[in-house]
């Protein structure tokens, strides 16, 4: 990581934090009209996808509800419930926007999320053995993390992981590596296993037996749908994440590095532990402007339609203090996650020969 | 009834695997809020059907609520959220119509006055127009007249007389059948806050007796004094009712219990936190915000509300004065002392709004 003395810190700190108190002085009636299109938006998008679902039976019916369904699931997952969760409306004393009390369309428990990624990942960002969203523990991404030979076959666990994202995530706080390891016991999970089966269990009843049921005669077409919904919203919202910290230029960090550190070195941390990735207007909502990760870790809470005009700012700060500003298009960036996982399934001994060769 | 109750409740658990809410019927709102306010769900959706001009200060704002609210005693208060800028602000005010105009037209009344400086009232002066909608709560406050009737004596200033407006108009309804004088404080002549009404009052409802002193009209302030409440026939055997601002309250209920009344007889309502004295009380102390992973210090007689605010956290609330329960938290220890009555908590577990919890040592809250 690059090397700043503290002194170099707190003026990052106060470069930063200039940036986030102009976006707080400035939030108002612009970001709140904002949130609610998306959750209008959301409605009538959820609501088109139901409805069309069970007519599915007419094949081009069939993919627009399917796609409506997982572009529905989509925007509530990372654009409003993320952000939501994240405390970025907070200000507006919305009851159905609040951070502690909002509960997403997804297997994972809005507690575990809040405990496990607002708490965990965004504090210890990137630090291996306390980040446990590097890798998810099942991913090795860095010779940080010792090779074991199970780690050959990683590129089958990644599109598993993908395939099965939410469930992946309803389960993350489980930890089953400790659990493995002894670490911890089943019997300190057993509530949180109580809370995952009545999420999980909700949800699926939901996509998986009450609407199917209520539409019995084309059952199967809209359990296929809604699998499918389920589907879309798991591949797209896992590659976002992936992109997010796992590409080839975000940095990765060590306990000692980190232990008691300023607030200035945690802005660092952030700054170089995430990356972007370029695109459209759509595809910044559609990724809940993770696209613009590294804004979103320097200011976890500021309204994530921000993002993109702050950009620039940030921008001007990394290079003022001379850190890399990690961006790419959308292709590029994903080109080095998949490079990633393939080449951290390889012990480091291996590697360092290929390069010899 | 049972069949309809289970019927709801299935049907709520439902709405609840569905959309993932506890209040699963608010989950299209912000589609229904733009085809038609009135049918929002999360709150009770109310109409401003007129905005009527008191005062120099003061409007009266003719609200139609949706038919599902539940009504209200006279006498009664509301909590009213409003979106300012963005942010939605919940503030507390009086119903100063009478139960029966709700009844018979689905119609109430909100009588409210600028506040120097405040943001809200000054906002609903300013902006509000015919034809919006704001939120309305439940209708909550015991500020009620005596049944069976009692002679009664109503002591008012400024725009306290609003709860008193509302029990006049029901007395007059019902014929209350027992002497009621209104003593009611204005600053100046201009400043009578609903005249017209008050005069036809007194001209329909024999019963009333009306005095109007402006206190702010002489050289000297002409406040309330011994020989107004002599001039009361019977003030002894008189329920009174006090409504307006501190300065009066507490002057009234010196006079009051100097003539040896006892204080079940002595109804008051307070527009603003009355704060209690917690002067001789060593308060603060280490506050614990497990959820969040933080302990912050705290001095002095800040509220738990205020010290989690310092600490950078965002707590759900409303009034801010201990009306409205948005700012309820679970505490797990710790004592706390209640700003407006200066009571001491428990030491366990249990629930506590933040707004006027102020911790005495320390207090660890699932935050
Ligand atoms: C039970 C009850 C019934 C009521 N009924 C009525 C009624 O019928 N009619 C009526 O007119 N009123 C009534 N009130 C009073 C009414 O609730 C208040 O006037 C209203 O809440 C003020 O809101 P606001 O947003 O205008 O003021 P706020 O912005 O909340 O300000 C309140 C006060 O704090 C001051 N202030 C604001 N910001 C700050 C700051 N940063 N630092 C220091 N001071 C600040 C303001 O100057 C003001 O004096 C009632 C109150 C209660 C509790
Ligand atoms: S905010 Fe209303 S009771 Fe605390």
């Amino acid at each position: 990581m690059k090397k700043m003395t503290e002194t170099q810190l707190a003026e990052l700190e106060t470069d930063l934090n200039t940036i986030r108190d102009e976006v707080l002085a400035d939030l108002g009636e612009r970001d709140a009209r904002y949130i609610r299109r998306m959750v209008r938006l959301h409605r009538s998008l959820e609501a088109g996808g139901r409805i069309m679902m069970p007519f599915g039976f007419i094949p081009p019916v069939f993919v627009a509800a399917t796609a409506t369904l997982g572009i529905a699931k989509i925007l509530e997952n990372m654009e409003i419930g993320h952000n939501v969760m994240h405390g970025q409306y907070d200000w507006m004393n919305d009851p159905s926007l609040h951070s502690q009390t909002y509960e997403w369309d997804t297997v994972c428990t809005g507690d575990s999320w809040r405990r496990t990624h607002n708490y965990e990942h965004h504090t210890y960002t990137n630090i291996i053995g306390k980040d446990r969203d590097y890798g998810y523990a099942v991913l090795r991404l860095t010779d940080d993390e010792p090779w074991k030979p199970w780690h050959a076959l990683q590129f089958i666990n990644y599109i598993l992981l993908s395939v099965f994202f939410q469930w992946g995530v309803g389960l993350h706080e489980l930890e089953t590596e400790k659990l493995r390891s002894r670490e911890i016991s089943w019997r300190e999970k057993l509530p949180f296993l109580k809370e995952f089966a009545r999420k999980g269990g909700r949800q699926a009843f939901k996509d998986y037996v009450f609407f199917p049921l209520v539409t019995f005669p084309v059952a199967p077409i809209v359990l296929a749908g809604n699998v499918g919904a389920n589907l879309i919203r798991n591949l797209w919202s896992s590659t976002v994440i992936f992109c997010g910290h796992f590409t080839q230029d975000a940095e990765t960090f060590t306990e000692e590095e980190c232990e008691g550190e300023s607030k200035g070195h945690w802005y660092l941390r952030q700054l170089t532990g995430s990356s972007n990735f370029t695109g459209g207007r759509w595809l910044h909502i559609l990724s809940g402007h993770l696209s613009y990760q590294v804004e979103h870790h320097v200011f976890p809470d500021l309204p994530a339609h921000r993002y993109p005009e702050i950009s620039g700012k940030v921008q001007a700060v990394c290079r003022k203090h001379g850190i890399h500003y990690n961006t790419g298009s959308f292709a590029k960036q994903y080109g080095t996650v998949v490079k990633r996982v393939l080449r951290y399934s390889l012990p480091e001994k291996l590697m360092g020969m290929a390069r010899a060769a | 009834m049972l069949a309809k109750n289970t019927q709801h409740k299935a049907l709520h658990w439902l709405g609840r695997q569905l959309f993932n809410r506890n209040d699963p019927e608010a989950f299209f709102d912000p589609l229904l809020e733009r085809i038609n306010p009135m049918w929002v769900q999360e709150y009770t959706p109310a109409r401003v059907e007129q905005v009527l001009s008191e005062t120099r200060d003061t409007k009266t704002l003719v609200l139609k609520p949706a038919r599902r609210w539940s009504g209200f005693g006279a006498g009664q208060h509301v909590n009213i959220c409003i979106e300012v800028d963005g942010i939605r602000r919940n503030r507390t005010f009086s119903l100063s119509s009478s139960p029966l105009l709700w009844q018979e037209e689905g119609l109430v009344t909100l009588t409210i006055k600028r506040l120097p400086g405040g943001l809200v009232t000054n906002w609903i002066h300013d902006h509000l127009q015919t034809g919006a909608v704001i939120g309305l709560g439940e209708a909550f406050g015991d500020f009620q007249i005596p049944e069976p009737a009692q002679p009664v004596l109503f002591i008012a200033g400024g725009s306290g007389i609003t709860p008193v407006l509302s029990q006049l108009e029901t007395m007059a309804a019902q014929d209350y059948r027992a002497p009621v004088t209104l003593l009611y404080f204005v600053r100046t002549r201009d400043d009578v806050i609903a005249r017209e009404k008050l005069l036809a009052l007194e001209a329909r409802y024999s019963a009333l007796t009306l005095n109007i002193i402006a206190t702010n009209e002489s050289k000297e302030p002409r406040y309330l004094r011994d020989r107004d409440l002599d001039a009361v026939p019977g003030i002894k055997a008189r329920q009174v009712y006090l409504c307006g601002p501190k300065g009066l309250m507490d002057l009234a209920q010196n006079l009051l219990y100097q003539r040896g009344f006892a204080e079940e007889d002595v109804h008051s309502t307070f527009f603003s936190v009355g704060k209690a004295d917690l002067g001789n009380e060593t308060l603060g102390g280490e506050v614990q915000f497990e959820g969040s992973q933080l302990e912050v210090g705290s001095q002095g007689d800040a509220s738990l509300l205020e010290i989690a605010e310092a600490a950078g956290l965002t707590p759900r609330y409303g009034c801010r004065m201990g009306i409205c329960h948005q700012c309820s938290c679970r505490k797990t220890t710790g004592t706390v002392i209640n700003r407006l009555t200066g009571q001491a908590s428990g030491p366990g577990e249990e629930t506590v709004q933040l707004c006027i919890s102020v911790p005495r040592g320390p207090v660890s809250l699932d935050l």
